[in-house]
C-alpha cells in the first residue's frame, strides 16, 4: 500500500493493509489521505472560549529574519491576486480533519521516517504520529505498527480525572518497552533491517516519536525527540511541542543529573553520540535518554487552521513560521480547472482522489519539496490536518 | 556481423567523442523545446484560454514526448557499443582513456551512480520550486519539475529505494570479485612463477601475461569484472528509463537537460584540468632537464 487514499465524504475507510510481506518490505514511505470522516462533530461555541490550558514555551525557531520577510511578501502578494479564490469550495461540506502527508527518503541512502495516521482511531478523535529513527528503521516501523493501539488502549482505559499527561506518558512507556523487549527477542526482525548483521542486541537504534490526538475539542500533543509539531491558529504560529535536544537547558540538567554527560561532538549529543535528549529505544543510552513524552493540551478554537507534524528532515530548513505559510497558502487556494495531470500509464490511488479535496496533499508535498529545494540532508515526512471546522 | 566483432575498446574512444558531439545537438534540442514549450504556457496563460488551447498543447505535449524518446534512445545507443567494448577488453572500458581524472573519481563501476539521478532530480526540482514558489502555492501548475505530483513523488521515491538496494547488491558483486584477485588460484600461480623466476628455471614467455600458463587464469577474473560491469550498465539504464517513465514528457525535457548539462559539463572541466596538469608537469620536467 504505498498510496492509500479515502476519498470523498461518502465512502466508508477501511485501512489497506499491506497485501504481503514483499509489499511491506517496499516500506510503504508515501501516502496520501484525503479524509472526511463521516460523523464529524460539531465543536461548541463555548469551546472556542476557553483558554489554551497550557502555552507551549516558543521554540528557538531558525530565526531567518530575512527569509521570513520576503516569504511574506510574497505570500502577501499571492493573497491579494487570489482574494477571491480564497474561500473555499462550497460544495465541501465537511468539518472533519482533512490531511495530507508526504515522505521521502530524499538525500540519504536510507529511509528512516515512518509516519502513521488513524482517523477516528478511537470514538470521534483521530491520530497523527511522525516518528523519525535512527540507527536503523525498525524501532520507528515498529512505532508506526504499534503506538496508536497502545494510545487507543490507553485512552480508552483512562478514567475521567486522568490527566492527558498521564495517559500519554504511560503510552510512551509501553511503547518503549515493547521495542526494548522486541529488541531483546530479535531473531524476528525485519530482512530489510540493515542493523541485524551489526547489533543482534538492536540496543543502538531508536525513534522520535511526536504524536498529537485531535479530538472533538482538544488538541493533545506528545512528544519525545526531536520531529515537531505546529499549530496555525488566526495566522499566528505556535509549536505545541518542544525539540528534546542535549543543550536544551533543562534536558541538560536531566542528563548530568542522572550521570549522564553532553559532549560536544558534531554538535551536543548524549553521552558524544545522540544528538537529541528523549527517543523511544536506545536501551543503551538509558537513563539518560528518557521515552517520557512532554505533553502539550489546547482546546480547539475556530481560529485553527492547520497542524503540522514532521521530523527534522523540514524543521532543519524551513521554520515554524515558513510552513504553517505555505500550508494555509495551500489550504485557501482556489482549485486548479483541471487538475496537473500525472503522467505514466498507470490509474494510481492518488489520481483518483483528486476530485476530493486536496489542498493538504498538496500543502505536505509542497512543503516537502521546499524542503528538497533547501538541501535538507535527511528524510522528509510532513503531516498537514485541516483544523477547519467551518467548510 | 562483422562490424559487430570489430568494435574494439580503442574505437570507443572515437565514438565517445561522436556521441558527446551529438548530446551537444540533444541539449541544444532539448533547450529549444523546454523555450517553445513556455512560451506557448504563457501565452495561454495571457490569454485565458486554456480549454481552447488544449487541442494545442496536446500535440505540444506529442512533440515533446518524442524528444525525449529521442535523446533516450541516444542513451541507449551509447551503452549497446560500450556493452560490445566491454566483450572485447573490459580492463579497458573500467579505466577508460577518454575520460578526465575529475570523472573517473566520482566514477561507479565503469560510469556514474545510480542513485545520482535522483540527486540530481531533486537538486532540478529544487531550484524550480524556489523559482515557481508563489505559483506552486496557489496550486497554479508551473510547467516543470516544480509540478511533480504526490503520486510521482511517491514512484520516484520508490524506484530511489529500489535502486539503492539495487546499487548496493551490484557493490558487494564488485567487492566479491575485487576479493578474488587474491584467491587461491591467484597465490599459488604467482607463487609458483616467482619461484621459476627465482630460480632462473624459465623463459619469460612461459610465464608471461600471454602465457598458457597465466591468461586462463586472468581471463577468469576479466569475466567476472565484465558481468559485474554489465549489470552496473544495466542499473544506470534502466534507473534513467524508469525515471524518465515517471515524469510528464515537459517534465522529462528539464531533466534530461540537467543530465545532459552536467555530463557535458564535467567532462569539459576535467579535461581542461588535466590538460593544464599535463602541461604544467611537462613544463616542469623541461626545467628539471635544464
Amino acid at each position: 500500500m504505498a498510496s492509500v487514499c479515502y476519498g470523498g465524504e461518502t465512502k466508508t475507510s477501511t485501512p489497506v493493509e499491506p497485501s504481503s510481506k514483499s509489499a511491506r518490505k517496499r516500506r510503504m514511505e508515501i501516502h496520501q489521505f484525503n479524509f472526511v470522516p463521516a460523523d464529524v462533530a460539531v465543536m461548541s461555541p463555548e469551546s472556542g472560549r476557553k483558554s489554551q490550558k497550557r502555552e507551549a514555551s516558543s521554540l528557538d525557531a531558525n530565526s531567518r529574519e530575512a527569509e521570513a520577510e520576503e516569504f511574506q511578501k510574497k505570500c502577501l502578494n499571492v493573497l491579494e491576486s487570489d482574494s477571491e479564490g480564497s474561500k473555499s469550495d462550497p460544495e465541501v461540506k465537511s468539518a472533519g480533519p482533512k490531511f495530507g502527508l508526504t515522505s521521502v527518503c530524499g538525500q540519504r541512502r536510507d529511509m528512516e521516517d515512518a509516519v502513521a495516521i488513524h482517523p477516528s482511531f478511537s470514538g470521534g478523535s483521530h491520530f497523527y504520529g511522525v516518528y523519525d529513527g535512527h540507527g536503523c528503521s525498525h524501532v520507528a516501523m515498529k512505532c508506526k505498527e504499534r503506538m496508536h493501539e497502545i494510545v487507543k488502549h490507553e485512552v480508552e482505559n483512562r478514567t475521567n480525572e486522568e490527566e492527558w499527561l498521564e495517559t500519554m506518558t504511560k503510552s510512551f512507556s509501553k511503547m518503549d518497552e515493547e521495542v526494548t523487549e522486541w529488541s531483546r527477542n530479535s531473531g524476528q526482525l525485519s530482512p530489510n533491517c540493515r542493523c541485524e548483521l551489526q547489533t543482534p542486541q538492536c540496543d543502538a537504534v531508536g525513534s522520535t516519536a511526536v504524536v498529537a490526538l485531535v479530538t472533538e475539542d482538544k488538541i493533545i500533543v506528545s512528544n519525545c525527540g526531536d520531529s515537531r509539531a505546529v499549530i496555525c491558529r488566526g495566522g499566528v504560529v505556535t509549536p505545541l511541542s518542544n525539540d528534546h535536544k542535549p543543550d536544551r537547558p533543562d534536558e541538560l540538567k536531566r542528563i548530568e543529573d542522572s550521570g549522564g554527560r553532553v559532549i560536544y561532538w558534531d554538535g551536543a549529543r548524549v553521552l558524544g553520540v545522540l544528538a537529541m535528549s528523549r527517543a523511544i529505544g536506545d536501551n543503551y543510552l538509558k537513563p539518560y535518554v528518557i521515552s517520557e513524552p512532554e505533553v502539550t493540551v489546547i482546546d480547539r478554537t475556530p481560529e485553527d487552521e492547520c497542524l503540522v507534524l514532521a521530523s527534522d528532515g523540514l524543521w532543519d530548513v524551513v521554520s515554524n513560521e515558513t510552513a504553517c505559510g505555505v500550508a494555509r497558502m495551500c489550504l485557501s487556494a482556489k482549485k486548479p480547472k483541471s487538475p496537473p495531470r500525472t503522467p505514466g500509464n498507470e490509474i494510481s490511488v492518488s489520481a483518483a482522489c483528486e476530485s476530493s479535496d486536496k489542498a493538504c496533499s498538496d500543502a505536505s508535498i509542497l512543503l516537502t519539496k521546499l524542503a528538497l529545494a533547501r538541501h535538507t540532508a535527511d528524510n522528509v515526512s510532513v503531516v498537514v490536518v485541516d483544523l477547519r471546522k467551518d467548510l | 556481423m562483422a562490424t559487430r566483432t570489430e568494435m574494439r575498446a580503442d574505437n570507443f574512444n572515437e565514438f565517445f567523442r561522436h556521441w558527446l558531439g551529438e548530446q551537444n545537438q540533444d541539449l541544444r534540442q532539448l533547450v529549444a523545446a523546454a523555450e517553445a514549450y513556455e512560451n506557448r504556457r504563457r501565452q495561454l496563460q495571457n490569454c485565458h484560454q486554456n480549454r481552447a488551447g488544449n487541442g494545442h498543447k496536446d500535440n505540444g505535449e506529442r512533440v515533446l514526448g518524442q524528444i525525449v524518446e529521442k535523446v533516450v534512445q541516444h542513451y541507449e545507443k551509447y551503452y549497446e557499443i560500450k556493452s560490445r567494448c566491454e566483450n572485447q577488453d573490459v580492463l579497458a572500458m573500467l579505466s577508460p582513456s577518454w575520460r578526465s581524472k575529475l570523472e573517473d573519481a566520482f566514477v561507479w563501476i565503469g560510469g556514474w551512480r545510480p542513485s545520482m539521478a535522483f540527486m540530481l532530480l531533486y537538486s532540478k526540482l529544487g531550484l524550480q520550486v524556489e523559482a515557481g514558489l508563489a505559483e506552486l502555492m496557489r496550486s497554479v501548475p508551473t510547467g516543470d519539475l516544480a509540478d511533480l505530483s504526490q503520486d510521482q513523488i511517491r514512484r520516484v521515491d520508490e524506484l530511489q529505494l529500489n535502486t539503492i538496494e539495487e546499487e548496493k547488491r551490484i557493490s558487494e558483486k564488485m567487492a566479491k570479485q575485487q576479493q578474488k584477485m587474491a584467491d587461491s588460484s591467484m597465490t599459488e600461480l604467482s607463487h609458483v612463477v616467482t619461484e621459476m623466476i627465482r630460480n632462473n628455471e624459465t623463459r619469460p614467455e612461459e610465464i608471461g601475461f600471454d602465457s598458457a600458463r597465466v591468461r586462463p587464469v586472468l581471463k577468469e577474473k576479466e569475466e567476472g569484472l565484465e558481468s559485474v560491469l554489465h549489470m552496473a550498465d544495466e542499473l544506470r539504464l534502466t534507473t534513467l528509463k524508469k525515471v524518465i517513465n515517471i515524469l510528464s514528457p515537459i517534465q522529462g525535457v528539464h531533466f534530461l537537460i540537467a543530465a545532459a548539462e552536467l555530463h557535458l559539463r564535467v567532462h569539459e572541466w576535467g579535461t581542461q584540468r588535466d590538460a593544464t596538469a599535463a602541461a604544467a608537469a611537462a613544463s616542469s620536467s623541461r626545467n628539471a632537464g635544464n
